[in-house]
């Protein structure tokens, strides 16, 4: 333990993931790009639990191993904690992060600004830079999704960008089958 | 002595299994590290109450066998690590110490990028790190 990565180095490592898969690889098929880039962060976020998990006692229920995702695997990644937890008790869970560290930084590419600008000024470009940021979401996706899992909890996670051009809240969603909950 | 440690998987699935004895009994030894995955489900499933070890990752002894002690530790992600010892007087602490370090090289055997999760462990320097792990066994403590 101990060593640590440069953030600068993940940043870019992460827009460089998005910007191969996206115009590289599978530049004329999105929803693919979309899924391997989540498939790779579920790799990581399933060897990431099972790190930050090591010194902790077990997990007794659902809504335990939801709160170390919040608080304990969310500062560790994204060095602080999520602002709002809210849950319908049925499997559905809300996480808001008001600032998103790997989004905090990000501005939309003005090329896509000015194509948008052409036609429709603010919906349009709004509409670009919703799609640009939401292929930089795949990754945190796949990470919490492949922690829950390896902690016992399969789910879906999507990533809603709700305050546009700020991209500083966005939530994630759990669902999985209510019976497992109890 | 430590003869047989193993990782098994959230399904009950063998990760790693290893004997360290001279004679050829990888197969009993299996048989008792098989045994004791059922102990552990009931450990998990009916857990005492009052007892102050609840959720502790450490499982404590599973049962003692004529020649053997068998002992137990789940991890979070619901792997199980089993240690099967012929040393009659463990000491709690010499066990609790070699699972940390046990856990610790699973860890890491599992974050490499080539490792394919549920699949066996074939990592030679986990494999290595294990047997020095086993050999130290007991050692620190300087009984």
């Amino acid at each position: 333990m101990g060593r640590e990565v440069s953030e600068s180095c993940v940043e870019s490592l992460l827009t460089e993931i998005v910007s191969s898969y996206c115009n590289g690889f599978y530049a004329d098929k999105p929803e693919l790009a979309a899924r391997r880039i989540e498939a790779i962060g579920f790799q990581v976020g399933h060897q990431l639990s099972e790190r930050y998990t090591m010194d902790r006692p077990r997990f007794t229920d659902h809504l335990e191993a939801i709160k170390f995702i919040c608080k304990d695997f969310w500062s560790e990644v994204f060095k602080k904690q999520i602002d709002n937890l809210k849950t319908n008790h049925r499997g559905t869970f809300v996480l808001q992060d008001n600032r998103f560290r790997w989004l905090s930084r990000m501005s939309v590419d003005p090329s896509i600004e000015t194509l948008g600008s052409i036609q429709d000024p603010s919906a349009m470009a709004e509409n670009k830079a919703a799609q640009a940021i939401g292929m930089h979401l795949y990754f945190p996706c796949g990470i919490i999704r492949g922690a829950l899992s390896n902690l016992g909890i399969p789910c879906a996670v999507s990533a809603d960008i709700s305050n546009l051009p700020a991209c500083k809240s966005f939530h994630f969603e759990f669902f999985y089958s209510a019976n497992s909950l109890n | 002595m430590i003869v047989c440690v193993a990782v098994v998987g959230h399904q009950n699935n063998p990760l790693y299994i290893q004997s360290f004895t001279e004679a050829d009994d990888a197969l009993k030894l299996h048989h008792i590290v098989h045994c004791s995955l059922d102990v552990v489900d009931e450990r998990v499933n009916n857990p005492k109450k009052s007892s102050p070890t609840l959720n502790e990752t450490f499982l404590g002894l599973l049962y003692p066998t004529e020649n053997y002690k068998v002992y137990g530790y789940l991890t979070n992600t619901k792997v199980k690590l089993i240690l099967v010892t012929t040393d009659l007087d463990v000491r709690d602490a010499d066990v609790r110490n070699f699972f940390s370090k046990f856990h610790a090289a699973y860890v890491d055997a599992v974050s490499n990028p080539f490792h394919v999760p549920g699949k066996k462990i074939t990592s030679r320097t986990f494999a290595e790190r294990v047997s020095t792990i086993v050999k130290s066994f007991g050692l620190s403590s300087g009984s």
